[in-house]
């Protein structure tokens, strides 16, 4: 695949004295497209994408940017835009200066420079503060300079390294609906690294979950949220996060049946699920809250509840004394009464409790009870 | 120590204003005496008792600057302003040779982990804790084989002992505290190490440049033992060459006031001036001011 | 000289990219290496001297002799003087240095305008070369006109304090010289310190109505003790250093009173000629100062990192 336009990467591997930062990653981002590093802190997505800049020795592993191999070269000989987190700003040059400087590197004579800057900074709505030094700008307008730099050179790839993680929550809702369509326009090969799952379900074609310096699954957004390759990626990729109860599957009629939480239902599963330590996971927003008891519903008390965005957050402990969280639209019977819980189990899934391996992509052909 | 009763008490404040005025008397009196004797003619000087009140003479110093002093008996050379031009151009070329050494190590040490590299940085500041003749003494019999005795280049590079531990533990705690980001992002959009290096790194460690530079002047002025062993008399600044001038000029007192007036002037201006950096630079950048 | 070694803990950036990319930092660092190896040879060369017979008055007697100038020092009255010298001297000017230094600091605590312009008025003598301000006090206690000579003689009404001049007094001289220069070094790095130091404590103190003698004793000098510690070590390996002020003064004298070590190894190498017994007195002062800098340079990084934070 390395002729191919975009960034390509081949089983790197970065080392930091005798440990593994990144083992084994491979990776093809097409021009235009957005990939999305996500994982907790500390799991290497910074790593990754400061090896791709090649400000982070490869150990091992290629690195090849619109077909040109560029695993030994310099930081700035591989034709990238990179905005950085605490957006690394030169503090001693105007908002113009920074955002001209990948144009002078490339000895832009100043007529263009001019032109290009007042272009992205119009795109960009900074136009405004482009003489101000960078302590003068707000976070917001720093952030927007910060991605200026990073597209003005119309680089190939583009790195962005959790751009919205050090503004306020207005800006970031602001920014999220602004950034694919600033990112379709550059056409460039995106690395995209961020903490926050709402962030990448909006911004990634693909997302790719990091962990313990290994990919542990790489797939469309959605496919990750409803098949989810392990226990760990569906707790990390979810909020609030999947409910995991345990099971201890049985022979069911056509599939396993799993009962949990006072619930039973029967799923399409390898059969060797039978007769192991399961944990069920059902996302919160699977699971629905009745006043009312109802056929296939299981009963719980209504410990609590938090709205979170439009949806409201419900804890419930079921008979057995298990704790399930349920993500519901509209109203729900007020913390300490009765309620009945059903599970729309067309996305649940079965793993494994001692591996924490998803055991098969599950979808009910039935209903027991 | 506002935080106890006693000492806001008047009694308190009282007791604190006359130790205070005790310190200050002790430690600025000294400053001043010289200044006045250097502003007297010897007649006045001899006087007995002391007075605090006299007519100012600028003789003194019109002596030092013309190089002879006129006398009944004869005139005498005072080669003091030499001194003084050694004492610059010592102090400012180590200074300098310094910085050009000692910045890019500095960068080195705070930016790169690399094998032997804090042991090239300890050596170097274990420089500062040597003691000096333990080097000067055996060094002063190679300098007489290598020409380098008795010359600039010679006591340049001995200077170095002085100004290079300085200049790179001050400047290297400036580098570290600058994030490399700013440096990588410079790196990215396409501009070369080196000037990443002079456009970013420098400018951001500027103000530390500057300070321990200013520092490593004052204490590179400062030195007595280099130059007493290495030079001989055209080459030596005014540490070594005012004791000189006491030997050889005997009893006028005046010009030795001025002269020793004219060799601390320049350190004191410059300690006033960089003043907030001097506990950085006391401590080799171990506390901050 | 080349193993007071101790790595700092600290993350810092891999070189990167191309192989000459690797070689960078030793390209950055060995020019000030190679400048300081010139320095170096002389180190060894002082030691190798040290093993022999060495008098440049009579190079033909020249020869290896191991460790007898080392041993000749043991029954050498002299070699002893000196030790009792150093140490009387370094006692003398460490101690009262560090009090006066606490007790100034902790007078200018404060951060009042007067206080911080006091400050910076008593940086003055520690900004004046050692060698000078020996001899303004030179001039100062000049029997015939000093103001100092004056004032003891008319307000004290001793007449023949002679200051330097006398063996009993030379010592005195000498550490008030080291106390007027130094005392401000100590001070200026303790108020730091105390500046420096976290007001929670103190206030809680005060609200509690802990007394002013207790809140010193169990609070202020407690936390100010790494700042006491590094500049106390700072100014023991200088002061047992001393020469500056020794030779610009007294040269060492009166008689031996202010033999210290490097005038002794002074004297001993321009006077006496006598290169062997030089280098050897400096190899035993450099012993002593090589521990003591193992023991401050741990100090020393303690503060730097505080200093300058965890990187």
């Amino acid at each position: 695949m390395s002729d191919q336009r975009g960034l390509s990467v081949h089983a790197l591997e970065v080392t930091f004295g005798r440990n593994h930062l990144l083992r084994g990653i491979d990776l093809d981002v097409a021009r235009g497209e957005t990939l999305v590093l996500f994982g907790p802190s500390g799991v290497g997505k910074t790593v990754l994408l400061r090896a791709v800049a090649g400000l982070e020795p490869a150990a091992r592993g290629q690195i090849i940017i619109d077909g040109r191999d560029v695993t030994t070269r310099g930081p700035d000989a591989r034709g990238l835009g990179m905005a950085f987190q605490n957006f690394a700003l030169y503090p001693h040059m105007s908002a113009r200066d920074n955002i001209a400087s990948p144009l002078v590197a490339r000895g832009v004579a100043r007529e263009e420079r001019e032109r290009r800057v007042g272009a992205v900074a119009d795109l960009l709505r900074i136009a405004h503060v482009l003489g101000h030094a960078p302590r003068e700008l707000s976070n917001g307008q720093k952030q927007r300079t910060a991605l200026a730099r990073a597209l003005i050179g119309a680089p190939g790839v583009l790195l962005l390294d959790d751009p919205l993680r050090n503004v306020d929550a207005k800006l970031r809702y602001e920014m999220r609906l602004e950034l694919p369509r600033l990112l379709r326009n550059a056409g460039a090969a995106t690395l995209y690294v961020t903490q926050d799952y709402r962030e990448a379900m909006a911004l990634g074609d693909r997302v790719a979950i990091l962990l313990d310096g290994t990919i542990a699954q790489l797939a469309a957004p959605e496919d990750i949220y409803d098949r989810p390759a392990s226990r760990a990626v569906a707790r990390l990729f979810g909020d609030p996060p999947i409910n995991l109860l345990a099971c201890r599957p049985t022979d069911g009629a056509g599939g396993v049946q799993v009962t949990a939480a006072g619930l039973r239902r029967v799923l399409t599963a390898d059969r060797g699920a039978i007769g192991r330590e399961c944990l069920l996971g059902l996302r919160p927003d699977a699971i629905d809250v009745h006043a009312q008891p109802r056929p296939g519903a299981a009963p719980a008390e209504l410990v609590a509840t938090t709205p979170l965005h439009e949806r409201l957050v419900v804890l419930l402990r079921s008979a057995g004394g298990e704790e399930v969280v349920a993500s519901v639209l509209g109203a729900v019977p007020a913390p300490g009464s009765q309620v009945w819980f059903s599970a729309e189990t067309a996305h649940a899934a079965l793993f494994d409790a001692a591996s924490g391996a998803r055991i098969a992509a599950a979808a009910p052909i039935m209903e027991a009870a | 120590m506002a935080h106890t009763d006693a000492h806001s008490s008047r009694l308190g404040r009282l007791l604190r204003g006359i130790a205070l005025t005790a310190v200050v008397v002790f430690f600025l009196f000294p400053i001043v005496w010289i200044v006045m004797m250097s502003f007297q003619t010897n007649e006045q000087i001899l006087r007995i008792p002391p007075r605090l009140v006299f007519e100012p003479t600028l003789i003194n110093y019109k002596a030092l600057i013309s190089g002879k002093l006129v006398t009944a008996a004869g005139s005498l050379d005072l080669p003091f302003m030499r001194n003084l031009g050694n004492s610059v151009l010592l102090s400012a070329v180590s200074v300098l040779v310094s910085l050009v050494l000692g910045v890019p190590a500095a960068y080195a040490f705070a930016r790169f982990r690399f094998r032997l590299g804090e042991n090239i940085a300890f050596t170097l500041l274990s420089f500062r804790f040597a003691p000096p003749l333990l080097v000067l003494l055996p060094l002063s019999l190679y300098f007489q084989d290598l020409g380098l005795a008795n010359t600039y280049t010679g006591l340049i590079w001995v200077y170095q002992l002085i100004c290079l531990p300085l200049i790179l533990w001050i400047v290297r705690g400036y580098f570290e505290d600058a994030s490399p980001d700013v440096e990588h992002a410079y790196r990215v959009d396409g501009h070369s190490w080196w000037r990443a290096f002079t456009r970013i790194a420098i400018p951001l460690a500027g103000p530390g440049i500057a300070a321990a530079g200013l520092l490593a002047f004052i204490f590179a002025w400062n030195n007595f033992v280099f130059a007493l062993i290495l030079a001989s008399a055209d080459k030596q600044p005014v540490t070594v060459g005012a004791l000189a001038f006491v030997t050889a000029s005997g009893i006028q007192y005046g010009q030795i006031a001025a002269a020793i007036v004219l060799s601390i002037l320049p350190t004191l201006a410059l300690a006033l001036y960089a003043q907030r950096w001097l506990v950085e630079g006391l401590s080799l950048g171990a506390v901050k001011g | 000289m080349s193993d007071i070694a101790h790595p700092v803990a600290a993350v810092r950036v891999h070189a990167t990219g191309p192989r000459s990319a690797r070689l960078l930092p030793y390209v950055l660092s060995l020019p000030a290496l190679l400048v300081c190896i010139g320095i170096l040879v002389p180190f060894g060369t002082a030691a190798w001297y040290s093993l022999q017979r060495y008098n440049l008055a009579m190079p033909f007697t020249r020869g290896f002799i191991g460790l007898d100038t080392y041993l000749d020092f043991l029954s050498d009255p002299d070699f002893w003087n000196t030790v009792q010298v150093s140490a009387i001297y370094t006692a003398a000017t460490v101690i009262l240095e560090l009090l006066l230094g606490l007790g100034i600091a902790l007078l200018l605590r404060q951060s009042t305008r007067l206080n911080n312009a006091i400050s910076v008025a008593l940086l003055m003598p520690l900004m004046t070369a050692p060698a000078i301000a020996a001899l303004m006090w030179k001039l100062m206690t000049n029997p015939g006109f000093g103001v100092l000579s004056w004032l003891v003689a008319r307000g004290l009404g001793v007449s023949d304090f002679k200051w330097a001049s006398d063996p009993r007094t030379s010592m005195l001289t000498v550490v008030l010289v080291d106390i007027w220069v130094y005392t401000p070094f100590m001070m200026i790095l303790l108020l730091a310190g105390l500046r420096s130091l976290p007001t929670q404590p103190f206030e809680a103190a005060r609200l509690d109505g802990v007394p002013g003698r207790f809140v010193f004793f169990r609070i202020t000098l407690p936390m100010l003790m790494p700042y006491i510690v590094t500049a106390t070590l700072f100014r023991l390996l200088d002061s047992i250093q001393q020469f500056d002020i020794v030779y610009a003064m007294t040269q060492g004298g009166p008689g031996d009173s202010l033999m210290v070590f490097q005038v002794r190894a002074y004297l001993e190498f321009f006077q006496y000629t006598n290169v062997g017994r030089s280098a050897a007195l400096m190899m035993i002062l450099w012993a002593i100062t090589y521990a003591l800098s193992n023991v401050f340079v741990k100090q020393w990084l303690k503060l730097r990192e505080r200093a300058h934070g965890a990187h």
